[in-house]
């Protein structure tokens, strides 16, 4: 009966010990379908706008790299290389507030206005030209 | 025991302050960051993201990074003179008016930004704002500051509405001053057109010197001690100094106001330090009276160990332009009343 008892808890453990495992390997087997889905890697589009409507010649590039796209005449870009989820894109435009875009799973198409940045443009001229104190006509 | 420690790090970080010049970098070499600049002139503004790494991917600190996009923009971008001058007279007509002064500096903005990108001409603001934004790109800590530039054209005693605006960069923790229009180039003085000359003077300046003609809207950017930071009113009584002071000078001690009223036979004393050493004989004072003009040697004159100190005395009564020249490159400029 003891004899039984123990045998009957090896199988149990035995079993117990499989279905963790079974399980484990599904569930990692699940985690890994979801990386290799969320590491895709796709062609991203988008438009690039301004205050007064689509910018030509925005910049588009891939954060750290100088891999990079142009917006045509229309404000579109189709970037050159594709991209994952997690990847950052950086616009810029001379005059404008540069800013990033994280892909993410759904991200195929990005709509972006770019807002002017507000500095008050100065500025004073250094010369040569000795100063010359004005002086009373006599 | 903890308030010592603290008064010590105090002392020591306003001493970082103090020392935040272009000397903290002496065992660095700009040779290989300036020659960068140089491969890549005539590049065009229109991906300042590729141009910036162009500029600094080969480069190993962040200080030779940072030379290297200065240096491309003082050799690349054109002072306009004519825009400075069309700002110059909208920001005075609207100076008390500020709805219509926002509305001339939104469209202004717009006009600037577009001749940067397509002519590469622009003015202060535009040339902070491309060291600004390429510094950016390279992840450098770079700020636009804003203020007032007193040069020997403008209207030197009643500066009153900013005019000029330069760099702040952060490299490895301490915040230097450096003036990328100024160090462009100046005008030609025959036909009045921008011609590139760079100063490499304006390049992490001495905060000290660069008070003398730079006065900042935000406090945070003299980068002096509080007791060293003049008030505007001193300012404006500063002498000029021209760019050729940043070559020449490492700091202006005296005299420390523009104008001075003396008697006959009176003396007045000029104390300078020098950044390399100068032969005594190149050192030379030019003098307008009104009528006419001449250089002369100061009376008497020492340089010891790079401190320049000379006086001269004034006999005859009258009111003197009284010009500081160092092997033929002007200085700066005092004025001077003699009268009994």
């Amino acid at each position: 009966m003891k004899t039984q008892t123990v045998t009957q808890n090896k199988t149990f453990k035995t079993f117990g010990f499989a279905l963790i495992l079974m399980m484990s390997l599904f569930t990692f087997n699940t985690a890994f379908s979801q990386t290799t889905e969320v590491t895709q890697e796709r062609t991203i589009k988008g438009l690039v706008s301004n205050e007064d409507g689509p910018l030509p010649g925005a910049n588009i590039t891939l954060d750290g790299t100088i891999v990079g796209a142009v917006t045509d005449d229309e404000g579109k870009f189709t970037f050159p290389k594709k991209l994952k989820t997690g990847d950052v894109l950086v616009f810029s435009y001379l005059g404008y507030e540069t800013q990033k875009v994280s892909i993410t799973d759904k991200t195929s198409f990005i709509t972006l206005e770019l807002t002017p940045d507000m500095v008050e443009m100065i500025g004073a001229i250094d010369t040569n030209k000795p100063y010359k104190s004005k002086r009373k006509k006599n | 025991m903890q308030k010592t420690s603290l008064l010590l790090l105090l002392l020591f970080l306003s001493l970082c302050r103090l020392n935040a010049q272009i000397s903290d970098f002496d065992p660095i070499n700009f040779k290989k960051a300036d020659s960068i600049a140089l491969s890549l002139k005539g590049e065009n503004l229109t991906n300042l993201p590729e141009l910036s790494f162009k500029l600094t991917n080969t480069l190993n600190t962040d200080a030779e990074k940072f030379r290297a996009i200065y240096r491309w923009v003082c050799d690349n971008i054109a002072n306009d003179y004519s825009l400075y001058l069309k700002n110059d007279r909208q920001r005075q007509r609207y100076k008390d008016d500020s709805l219509k002064l926002d509305t001339w500096n939104t469209k202004f903005r717009t006009k600037l930004f577009s001749r940067l990108l397509k002519k590469k001409r622009t003015i202060c603001t535009g040339y902070a704002y491309l060291v600004k934004s390429l510094a950016d790109f390279a992840n450098l800590e770079c700020e636009i500051v804003q203020g007032f530039g007193r040069v020997s054209t403008t209207n030197i005693e009643t500066l009153d509405l900013p005019n000029h605006s330069w760099n702040v960069v952060n490299l490895n923790s301490k915040w230097y001053l450096c003036d990328p229009t100024w160090a462009s180039g100046i005008p030609n003085p025959k036909t009045n057109k921008f011609s590139f000359q760079y100063n490499d003077g304006f390049f992490l300046a001495n905060p000290k010197l660069f008070a003398v003609n730079h006065f900042p809207i935000d406090k945070r950017w003299w980068l002096l001690d509080d007791s060293e930071i003049p008030s505007f009113d001193t300012f404006l009584k500063a002498p000029v100094l021209y760019g050729n002071a940043y070559k020449y000078l490492e700091l202006h001690n005296a005299p420390q106001q523009m104008h001075h009223t003396i008697k006959p036979y009176e003396k007045v004393i000029f104390k300078y330090q020098l950044k390399d050493h100068t032969n005594a004989k190149g050192v030379k004072l030019g003098f307008d009276n009104g009528f006419s003009t001449w250089k002369d040697q100061p009376t008497s004159i020492s340089i010891k160990d790079k401190s320049l100190e000379f006086e001269h005395q004034f006999n005859q009564t009258g009111f003197y332009d009284v010009h500081l020249y160092i092997d033929d490159d002007l200085i700066s400029t005092y004025t001077i009343e003699v009268k009994r």
